[in-house]
Order: C-alpha cells, then sequence, then structure tokens
C-alpha cells in the first residue's frame, strides 16, 4: 500500500492530464448514460405498438452513440498521452539516478537486472496506470451515477440487482493472495532468467571455448520452464477469479432481475421497456465497472513487485556524492596527498591498510606490486569512486570529500585497465573523452596514441563503427584507442591503468613518447607489470596487500636491492644473462 | 505472412490441446447466442402472459446457460494460457539454442541488449498476440459463421441492411494497414535501439564515470526514449482514429436497423421483442468488427516481431559441423597451417598464407606487434573462424572435418580478456569440467597462483563473484581464466596475452606451475613480456599478417629483425648505467 501511495505521488505531477481525464471520463459516462432510456423509449412504444417519432428516435440514437464514441477517443487518446509520458519521465528518473550512483552499485547488480527495471517495471506500471487506473476513475463515476438512476428507477429491483454483490467479493478475496505471490516469483525468475541471459550472451566467447552450449541451453531451459509453470499456474487463478466473477454478475445477477422484474411488470408496476434498460444498466455500468474494480486489484497485486523494485532503486542513496556547500575545485596544479588512507570493499576486509603517499605538482607516480594488493583501488580512490574508510586524500590541499565530484573527476583522466569501447564510431568513441573536440583534435590525439595508421587504413577510417555493423579491434588497438580518449580529454591528473600492456614494446614506445610529452607538467600515475614502461617515474611506489612497502626513484629503490629489485631483475634476467655472457667474452 | 504460417506450425506438437481449444471455442460461443432469444421471449411470450412458471424457467435458463458459459470459457482460458505459455517456451528455447549454435562472428556484429530483446521483448510479444488478438480473432469468426444464418433466418431484409455496413470496414481497414504495419516495425527497431545502448551503456558504466559524462549519458537514452514516445504516440493517434470511424459506422448501421425494425414493428410484420433481439444479433456482429481493429495492431505488432525471431533463427551458424564430421576422443596435439588466408572480412584479409607445423607437445610462443594477427592465428585452431584459404588441421585433420565440441573440449584457451560469470569462485573454475572434486579445484587455483588469496576469504571457494559479492582485480581475473582452463586438462593450451596484468613476481609463480601443466601438451603462448616467452621451444614472430622469422629465443636475438627489435625495445632499460653499477 505504502507503495501505491508513493506511486500517487508520482502521478500527482500530471493534474492537468489527470483534470482533463477526468472531464472526459464524466463525459463518457453521461453520454453512455441516455442510452438505455432511449431504448426504454423505443421499446415500450413498440410493445404498445404506439406510433413514434422514428427520425427523432434514430437522431438520438445516433447522435448520442457518435457523440460518445468521439468524448471515448478523446479519453483513450489522454489516457495513452499519460501513459507515454509517465513512462518517458520514469524512465528518466530512474536512469539519471542510476547514473549517480557509485560504482559499487553496478558492481552488485547483473546489468541484465538493471535494464530490466528501467524497461520492464517501468512498463509494467505504465498498464497500471493507463490501463487501470484511468478506468478505476471513470468506473467510480458511473458506478454513482448509475446506482441513483437505478435506485430512482425502481428502488426494490435496484436493491435486489445489489444482491449478488457479497459473492463478489468473496470470490475476489478469495483469490487474490495467490496471484499476487505468484506475481512475484514470476518477477523474481524471469530477472534471474535476465540477468543470466545478458552475461551468457556477452560472455559467448568462453562459452565457446568450452564447448559450454548445450549446457548453457539446458540451463536456461531450466529457467524458462520454471517460469512457464508459474505463468501457467497464474494464468489457472486469475481465469478461475474471472470466470466466477462473469458467472456471478452477468448470469446470476440477470438471473434475478428478470425474476424479480419480471414479476413487477406482471403486476403492471413496471413496463417492458424499463426492465430492459434497467437490465442493461446493471450488467453494462454496474456490474462491469464493479468487475473491473476487481481488475485493477488485480493489477496493483502484480504490479507491485515492479514499483518494489522501481522504489528500491531510487531510494538508494548514492553514497558518494557532493556534500552541502561542495565547492567547485578550481584549476588543479597535481599535487596529491594520501594521508593515512585506509579503505576496506567488503566490512572487515582491509584493501588499503594506513597508506601515506605525498605527490607534488607535475610528478610521475608509478605503482607497482603483486596483482591484487591494491594498485586499482588506490586509483579507485583518487577519483572517488569510492570514500575512504578513514584518513583523507587530498588534491592541491583540498579534501576530496569537500569538493563538487564533477570538478574532479573532470580534471583526473583515467584510462582503466579494462578497455570499454562502445559501440558507435572510432572518431565518437574517441570523442567520448572530450565531447567539443574537433574533428583534428581527435585525429591528433589518435596520432599520439600510435592508432592513427591503424585506423587511416580502414576503408571507412574514422567513421568506422566498432561492434554492431562494424569490426572488432584487437586487444591492442582497443588500449590504444582509450589512450586516445584519454590524451583528448586533457586531464590534469592522468592515470593509466595497465594501459599498454596488450601493447607489444616496439608500439608502447612510441606511445610513450607521445605520453611523456602529454604528462609534462602534469601530475601522472602509472601502473604496469612491465617495468621498462615506468623506470621514468620520479616516485616508484612498491605495494604489497594494501601497504607501500618501497618507494622511491628506480635508481634508489635498485640501490635498496629490495623488492623492486627483485622484481626488475627477475624480469630482465634474460637480458641480463645475457649481458652478462657478453661482458664476460 | 508465410511467417505466421510457420509460426502456427508451432502448434501442431499441441494438435489434440488446439482440437479441443477450438471446440471449447464452439461451446463459448454458442452459449452466448440464447440470451438475445431469450429476452424476446421474456417480452414477446412470458411478460403478455403473465405466466410466474414461466418466470421462473427463464430465471433457471439464465443461470443454466451462464454456469454452462463458465465452465466452458474457464477450461478454454485455462488452456489458451497454456498453449501460450508453451509456444514461449518452446521459441524462446530453440531461439536461445540457436543463439548458441551461431559463431562468435554472430556476436561480434552485435549488441548484447538487442540480441536479448530478440530473445526476450519480441517472443513476448508474439505469445501477447496468441492468447490475446488471435483468439479473440478465432471467436469472432466463429461467431460471425453461426450468427449470419440467424439473422437472416429471423429478418431477411433488416439483415442485409446490416450486412451493407461490412464492406465499410474492409475498405477503411486496407486504408490504415499499410502505415500501422511501417510504424510497428519501426518501433521494434527504436525499442532495441533503447535495449542495446542502455545494455551497453550500464555494462560500461566504469568509462561514463571516469569521464564524468552521466549528465551526458542521460540526454542521450533520452533521446532513444523520445524516440520511442513520439512513434508510439503517432501509433495510438492512428489506432484511435481507425477505431473512431468503425465505431461511428456500427452506431449508423445500428441506427437504421432500429429505424427500419421500428416501421415493420408498428405495422405488425415484427414483434417488439424480436427486434431487441436482431439488435442483440447484430451487436455479435459489429463486435468482431470493432476488435478486428486491435487484432489488427496487435497482429502488426507481432508480426515484426514474428519477423525478427525467424530471421535469428533462420541465420546460419558459418561454423557448423560437417554432416560427416568425426570425433576425436582423445587429441595428440599436433597443429599444422598449410596455406593459410584469413580475414574477419574476405575483402580485407588479416592473415597472409601462413604456414606452420607444430609437434605434439611442443610450445609454440607468439610474438608481433598489435594487431598482427595473433588472437586470429589461435582462433583459427580453436575453429571460431573458417579460414578462407587453405587449411588448419589437427592431427592431420582439416579441423572442418573433426566435430566442434571434440576439438573445443580438448583445447584450453584463455583469451585476451577474461570473463567470469555472477556465480562463486568454484563454478567459475570448475566452467569447464562441472564434475571436477575440491582437490583437482584447488590444484587448478594453486597452478593459477590463486589459492590462497581464496583460502583467505570468508567463504573460501564459495565465495560469489559480482552480484552479491567480491569483485577481483584484474589480475586476479586472469588467474582464475587459467585455472578455468587448466582444469580441463585440455591436449592444445591455448593463453592469449593471459599473464599480462600479472606482476613478474605472480607471474613467475603461474609461469612455473605452467611449466608443469604444460608438460605432454602442445602450448601456444602469445605475450608482448619476452620474459615469459624465452623458454618456449619455438617462437612464432608475425607481423601484418604474415610469420616473419621462427626460431628458438637465442636463434632469434642473434640476427636483426622485429623480434630483436622488440627485445631490444623492452630490455633496453637493463642496459642502463645504474644496472651496470648495481651488478657491479
Ligand atoms: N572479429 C573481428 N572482426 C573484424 N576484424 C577483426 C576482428 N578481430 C580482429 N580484427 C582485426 O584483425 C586484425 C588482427 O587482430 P588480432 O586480434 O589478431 O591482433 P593481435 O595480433 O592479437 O593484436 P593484439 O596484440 O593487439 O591483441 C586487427 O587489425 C583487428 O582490427
Ligand atoms: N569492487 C570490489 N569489491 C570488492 N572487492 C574488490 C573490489 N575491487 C577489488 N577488490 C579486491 O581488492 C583487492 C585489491 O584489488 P585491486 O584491483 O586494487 O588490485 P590491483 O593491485 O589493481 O591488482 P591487479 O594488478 O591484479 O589489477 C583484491 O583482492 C580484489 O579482490
Ligand atoms: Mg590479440
Amino acid at each position: 500500500m505504502r507503495n501505491l501511495t508513493r506511486l500517487f505521488g508520482e502521478v500527482k505531477r500530471y493534474w492537468g492530464i489527470l483534470l482533463c481525464i477526468l472531464l472526459l471520463t464524466a463525459a463518457t459516462a453521461g453520454l453512455g448514460l441516455p442510452g438505455p432510456l432511449i431504448i426504454r423509449y423505443l421499446v415500450d412504444n413498440l410493445v404498445e405498438r404506439k406510433p413514434f417519432n422514428i427520425p427523432l428516435f434514430f437522431g438520438l440514437y445516433v447522435g448520442v452513440s457518435i457523440a460518445s464514441s468521439l468524448v471515448g477517443a478523446g479519453l483513450s487518446m489522454t489516457v495513452t498521452y499519460l501513459g507515454q509520458r509517465f513512462k518517458y519521465d520514469m524512465r528518466r528518473k530512474l536512469y539519471a539516478h542510476m547514473q549517480t550512483l557509485p560504482l559499487g552499485f553496478f558492481e552488485k547488480n547483473q546489468t541484465g537486472k538493471l535494464m530490466s527495471n528501467i524497461t520492464n517495471d517501468v512498463a509494467t506500471l505504465d498498464q497500471l496506470i493507463s490501463g487501470g487506473f484511468v478506468t478505476l476513475v471513470s468506473d467510480l463515476v458511473t458506478l454513482t451515477a448509475v446506482l441513483i438512476i437505478v435506485f430512482r428507477m425502481n428502488a426494490y429491483l435496484a436493491a435486489w440487482s445489489l444482491v449478488v454483490f457479497p459473492l463478489y467479493i468473496a470470490n475476489y478475496l478469495l483469490h487474490i493472495g495467490r496471484i499476487k505471490k505468484r506475481a512475484d516469483e514470476i518477477r523474481e525468475e524471469r530477472d534471474v532468467m535476465l540477468g543470466d541471459l545478458q552475461e551468457k550472451l556477452a560472455g559467448a566467447m568462453v562459452v565457446k571455448s568450452y564447448a559450454k552450449e548445450r549446457f548453457e541451453v539446458r540451463q536456461f531451459v531450466g529457467q524458462t520452464r520454471n517460469l512457464l509453470e508459474l505463468n501457467v499456474d497464474q494464468g489457472m487463478m486469475g481465469t478461475r477469479m474471472w470466470t466466477l466473477a462473469e458467472f456471478i454478475g452477468s448470469g446470476l445477477g440477470i438471473a434475478v432481475i428478470m425474476l424479480i422484474g419480471g414479476r413487477q411488470v406482471m403486476a403492471g408496476s413496471l413496463s417492458p421497456g424499463s426492465l430492459i434498460a434497467f437490465t442493461s444498466f446493471i450488467t453494462g455500468y454496474l456490474y462491469g465497472p464493479i468487475l473491473r474494480l476487481i481488475q485493477i486489484n488485480d493489477q496493483i497485486a502484480r504490479t507491485n513487485a515492479a514499483l518494489t523494485r522501481i522504489f528500491g532503486t531510487l531510494d538508494t542513496e548514492p553514497n558518494i556524492k557532493d556534500r552541502p556547500g561542495a565547492v567547485a575545485l578550481p584549476t588543479i596544479t597535481g599535487a596529491v596527498e594520501y594521508d593515512n588512507v585506509w579503505f576496506e570493499y567488503e566490512p572487515g576486509q582491509p584493501v588499503i591498510k594506513g597508506v601515506s603517499l605525498s605527490v607534488r605538482a607535475g610528478q610521475m607516480v608509478a605503482f607497482v606490486g603483486q596483482s591484487g594488493s591494491g594498485k586499482t583501488t588506490m586509483i579507485n580512490l583518487l577519483s572517488r569512486h569510492y570514500d575512504v574508510a578513514d584518513g583523507a586524500i587530498t588534491v592541491d590541499g583540498h579534501d576530496l570529500r569537500d569538493v563538487q565530484l564533477a570538478s574532479l573527476r573532470r580534471q583526473v583522466g583515467v584510462v582503466i585497465q579494462e578497455t570499454v569501447l562502445f559501440n558507435t564510431t572510432i572518431r565518437e568513441n574517441i570523442r567520448y573523452g572530450r565531447l567539443e573536440a574537433s574533428d583534428t583534435e581527435v585525429e591528433e590525439a589518435a596520432r599520439a596514441a600510435n592508432i592513427a595508421h591503424v585506423i587511416e587504413a580502414l576503408p571507412r577510417g574514422y567513421e568506422t563503427r566498432i561492434g554492431e555493423e562494424g569490426i572488432k579491434l584487437s586487444g591492442g588497438e582497443k588500449q590504444r584507442i582509450a589512450i586516445a580518449r584519454a590524451i583528448l580529454s586533457d586531464p590534469r591528473i592522468l592515470v593509466l591503468d595497465e594501459a599498454t600492456s596488450a601493447l607489444d614494446s616496439e608500439t608502447e614506445t612510441q606511445i610513450q613518447t607521445a605520453l611523456e610529452r602529454l604528462m609534462e607538467g602534469r601530475t601522472s600515475f602509472v601502473i604496469a607489470h612491465r617495468l621498462s614502461t615506468i623506470v621514468k617515474a620520479d616516485i616508484i611506489v612498491v605495494m604489497e596487500k594494501g601497504v607501500i612497502r618501497e618507494a622511491g626513484s628506480h635508481q634508489e629503490l635498485l640501490e635498496r636491492g629490495g623488492i623492486y629489485a627483485g622484481l626488475y631483475l627477475q624480469q630482465f634476467e634474460v637480458a641480463l644473462d645475457q649481458q652478462r655472457a657478453e661482458r664476460r667474452t | 505472412m508465410s511467417n505466421l504460417g510457420r509460426l502456427l506450425g508451432y502448434l501442431k506438437p499441441y494438435r489434440a490441446r488446439v482440437v479441443l481449444a477450438v471446440f471449447l471455442m464452439l461451446l463459448v460461443t454458442a452459449s452466448a447466442l440464447p440470451m438475445p432469444r431469450i429476452t424476446q421471449y421474456l417480452l414477446d411470450v412470458v411478460l403478455p402472459q403473465r405466466s410466474q412458471s414461466r418466470l421462473l424457467g427463464v430465471f433457471w435458463a439464465i443461470v443454466g446457460l451462464y454456469a454452462f458459459r463458465g465452465v466452458a470459457s474457464f477450461l478454454l482460458n485455462y488452456l489458451l494460457g497454456w498453449l501460450g505459455q508453451r509456444i514461449v517456451f518452446d521459441l524462446r528455447f530453440q531461439s536461445y539454442r540457436h543463439l548458441n549454435r551461431l559463431s562468435l562472428s554472430y556476436y561480434d556484429k552485435r549488441q548484447t541488449g538487442k540480441i536479448m530483446a530478440r530473445v526476450i521483448d519480441d517472443i513476448n510479444v508474439i505469445q501477447y498476440m496468441i492468447t490475446g488478438g488471435f483468439v479473440t480473432l478465432i471467436t469472432d469468426i466463429l461467431t460471425l459463421i453461426v450468427v449470419m444464418p440467424v439473422v437472416v433466418w429471423m429478418q431477411w431484409q433488416l439483415a442485409v441492411m446490416a450486412l451493407v455496413i461490412v464492406p465499410t470496414y474492409v475498405v477503411v481497414y486496407k486504408l490504415f494497414l499499410k502505415r500501422i504495419r511501417a510504424l510497428s516495425v519501426e518501433l521494434r527497431e527504436k525499442w532495441d535501439a533503447l535495449i542495446g545502448a542502455l545494455q551497453e551503456k550500464i555494462a560500461g558504466i566504469t568509462v561514463v564515470k571516469a569521464f564524468h559524462r552521466e549528465g551526458y549519458e542521460v540526454d542521450r537514452f533520452m533521446t532513444t526514449v523520445q524516440d520511442n514516445y513520439t512513434l508510439g504516440m503517432s501509433q495510438a493517434k492512428l489506432n484511435r482514429l481507425l477505431g473512431l470511424i468503425v465505431t461511428v459506422v456500427s452506431a449508423g448501421g445500428t441506427g437504421l436497423i432500429y429505424w427500419y425494425g421500428a416501421i415493420l414493428v408498428l405495422h405488425r410484420q415484427l414483434q417488439a421483442g424480436e427486434l431487441i433481439a436482431f439488435v442483440g444479433y447484430i451487436g455479435y456482429l459489429y463486435g468482431p468488427a470493432l476488435r478486428l481493429v486491435d487484432f489488427n495492431i496487435q497482429a502488426q505488432w507481432a508480426g515484426a516481431a514474428i519477423d525478427r525471431v525467424f530471421e535469428t533463427l533462420d541465420t546460419r551458424p558459418d561454423i557448423m559441423d560437417a554432416p560427416n564430421a568425426v570425433a576425436l576422443a582423445s587429441l595428440r596435439g599436433e597443429v599444422r597451417f598449410r596455406n593459410v588466408s584469413f580475414g574477419y572480412d574476405p575483402s580485407k584479409p588479416v592473415l597472409h598464407d601462413i604456414n606452420l607445423e607444430v609437434k605434439a607437445g611442443e610450445l609454440i610462443a607468439i610474438v608481433g606487434p598489435s594487431g598482427s594477427g595473433k588472437t586470429t592465428l589461435v582462433n583459427l585452431i580453436a575453429r571460431f573462424y573458417d579460414v578462407t584459404e587453405g587449411e588448419v588441421l589437427i592431427d592431420g585433420l582439416d579441423v572442418r572435418s573433426i566435430r566442434l565440441e571434440s576439438i573445443r573440449r580438448q583445447i584450453g584457451y584463455v583469451s585476451q580478456e577474461s570473463l567470469l560469470f555472477s556465480v562463486t569462485l568454484r563454478e567459475n573454475i570448475a566452467y569447464g569440467f562441472h564434475d571436477a572434486t575440491d582437490t583437482q579445484i584447488i590444484e587448478a587455483a594453486r597452478n593459477a597462483d590463486l589459492h590462497s588469496y581464496i583460502a583467505d576469504l570468508p567463504d573460501g571457494y564459495d565465495t560469489k563473484i559480482g552480484e552479491d559479492g567480491v569483485k577481483l582485480s584484474v589480475g586476479q581475473k586472469q588467474r582464475l581464466a587459467i585455472a578455468r582452463a587448466t582444469l580441463t586438462n585440455p591436449r592444445i593450451l591455448i593463453l592469449d596475452d593471459a599473464t599480462s596484468a600479472l606482476d613478474s613476481e605472480t607471474e613467475a609463480h603461474v609461469q612455473a606451475a605452467l611449466d608443469r601443466v604444460m608438460e605432454g601438451r602442445t602450448n601456444f603462448v602469445i605475450a608482448h613480456r619476452l620474459s615469459t616467452i624465452v623458454n618456449a621451444d619455438r617462437i612464432v614472430v608475425i607481423d601484418a599478417g604474415r610469420i616473419v622469422d621462427v626460431g628458438t629465443h637465442a636463434e632469434l636475438v642473434a640476427r636483426p629483425g622485429v623480434y630483436k627489435n622488440l627485445y631490444d625495445e623492452q630490455f633496453r632499460s637493463a642496459q642502463d648505467e645504474a644496472l651496470a653499477a648495481y651488478l657491479g
């Protein structure tokens, strides 16, 4: 119920449209009511065989019908408009909200499920709003009007016609609980299916490498079969409820009216035309709306799960956001300070344990260390994708938590470890770094990233699409596009997280020259396992299990003969052996 | 509409139920017929005769009629619900199975989200049409067939009047059909675009956030939503207009019948009750016409969906088992490239005339500049793509003549980008070999130097990855992918840049374990860090899609060439002064 009140809150905004709908509804209801009365006029005259003004009757009948279908069409257009508008606004709201949520949110939710939230759940709500809510209003109006009319026509008969009403309600109450429960189960199962489907389609490469196609199909069949059973069961219950409702309303109800009304006609207290009109009022305008009132309850039950999920997303507070009064970070020089930083992704499992590091503006810092030691995490903290648990990170003396997120990220350009390109042209992919960049600037960035010659060799050059209706790039080519994108963004602090791991040394060296030029005068953080990449760094930071074990220049660290020297020797063993051999000869 | 016929073919296995459903439809239709007659009887006979017992008879007749109708329609709806769900199931199953058969080139060229839309949304639309509109259509047709003679028999002049209007429907319908259809197709496409964009941007959220493009992305997404909105509105407008015309025509028709009927009644050629009953029946005629509009809309909408589902089902996989393909239970592991040329796009070759013979048990390293075709070369061994020219032979047999599954099961392939699924670590490692024992899984994790990390986690191997679980660092992911590949005990092991994200120390551990694992298998290793591959039996150097050199490390560094350059470049710093000083 709480969900519903909130939904009302969401719909309230469209009060203009709602008012329109209300008016049109009243008009439709109003135009529907004369129908049975006109028929009564006809029947009574015909039964008595009294001549009457036939053209007038014709005009009334056709006129009322046309008017009511015009108004009806108007109503249904307005309702559609409301529904579409609502979907539009709701999707915007959801998507915009998701975008404000930090990376942690996306790591904890499968892509497929988030998609379903924006597409399916919103569509379900629309069905409720344009399907149920509107008829609810119009039905309530009609119901009241008809009750008044039938009671004034013949109170005795009207009272009898309500006799079947309790049965209606009992029938509804009997079914709704289980329908609701099934609806929740269906949604859950559906989500699991969507989540898996998305993952397995995106991971087709792995599925195929292990020849697991049949296994995956079996898995999928299991899920869809569960869905099948749940759906059939829900359908069965729905059908049962509906059939009973129809029997009670149309069958029992009419029978009672004909019986009681028939007696009255025989007793002379009711005209035959009135009986016909009465029946059509009751079936068309009384039981119908009541039936639909049941329907809307059924719909609400089905919608509940969708509502819960939509509001669940909307209620997820971004735990990374501008605090009130956060200032915009002015153009920075790039001095970065990690001050006794602690951090954990999962409570109780610290990943960064008391790291302090001081970087002067313009310095190049390299992180090396074992896989999983927290290098990427250090970077994620710097762009404030997560907040430190203890200690502080400052940039130019500003604590990251005190400045506006946008102003920070705009000045920090990161090439992330796993390259992501989008399904658009190569040019647009590079331009993603700075949307207002000109074509020449894009091409320059590509040149600096040593990818221009590859792009230019393509028949459609920079306009080549990646992915759908386009080409796929090799691992190293993708990395170079990502580097071009970062170069173009022209950040104050440049972060390269293993941005060249898939490149051969020659290509890498060529890029390195361009990067060095770019890094001139900027602070940069470089993570690399190929140590030749980082020998020039001002500070090399060696991390191990979340702490800094060594820090210093290449030369200092080599002289110290610690972890770094060990790593270095290990990697260059081959070359060193050879050198020694050469020296000996 | 031949696709519609094909869709109906899916009903064939459930023939008995379909027949039963049609029979039930007949019952339901028939049960609607007596009601106007009962009214007539009441008006013309019971009431004028003031017969209490007949009135009671009317009462029970109505109750009985609706009870009968209730039972029949319950059975019918249940059956239809079942059939609809069943077709959804069959279609989904077939689509998904087929998608799994399609080769990688299919996935290369499509957005994941769009493929999803086909499996999910399109099929939903189809189900909706079958259980909704299609059934109504059949019921309506049945009603027409039954009611037509009844009205003609009741009063043929009035019946003729009523039927005169029918052609108007046909004309109006024809006028609108094309535009509705075009809109439906367009709407499906826009919906696809929406899903595609959504999937991509949610999956790539790290980049969106890294460049602070949240606002921009919202705007972009909203344009696709806007497109859907606009089209949805135009579709609604068209539908309503069509609906309006049809209602007006039927209202006019009914009015005329009342007019003429009233004259007949006044001239005592017709009973009042008869006229009311007649108009009741006419409702059964015009009702279907109105509903036809709705059905038409649904049908157009579904038509687009049906076409797309069958389009997927009709896409022939590029890579398929030849009819007489042999299953190789156990490979020796000899691999041979004979005059192989290949291009993803045949007009743009990536590999040129590759000749390479690899003996079982060899360790082959492949090096070369980025984009030179290394990944492509190994992709051909696992037959992810078929060669354009020449042939790839395993154990002397062309890969195209071997059962795909028997090749892939015996190849352990670690691709350049590691992909894990949102399940536990154990399930991820055991993905290629579900029946692995715990000891085997731990052994595989040890080989990849991952055991100590996993053992430290509170839930150990049962830790979930991704949703409701941890995220691994990239190096950890790579190691997991290596563990996964070694667990299957493959005859041929392919590592495509599989240790690029590992530091030298971890890599050395992994390498030591891999040296043991590689024993007795044929191995292909692609790596840019040359220290990884110096121990290879042979190093194959690729440049711009050609093999430019083959030899051992010692041979290759001794002669000028691509390899020597790469080597010098990478180890240049090793020759620097500091190091010399350090070495003393
Ligand atoms: N699926 C594909 N469709 C079309 N072109 C492709 C596809 N995959 C790769 N290519 C192209 O083929 C060429 C060779 O790619 P490949 O992936 O084999 O390179 P690579 O040697 O593995 O490079 P890297 O070291 O960067 O991974 C590249 O120019 C690439 O753009
Ligand atoms: N989003 C996350 N949620 C939970 N745990 C995480 C998350 N990201 C990383 N971790 C864990 O934190 C630790 C440090 O990860 P991080 O990515 O910083 O390592 P790294 O040093 O960059 O390693 P690599 O060189 O392998 O990329 C790892 O043990 C990893 O499993
Ligand atoms: Mg590659």
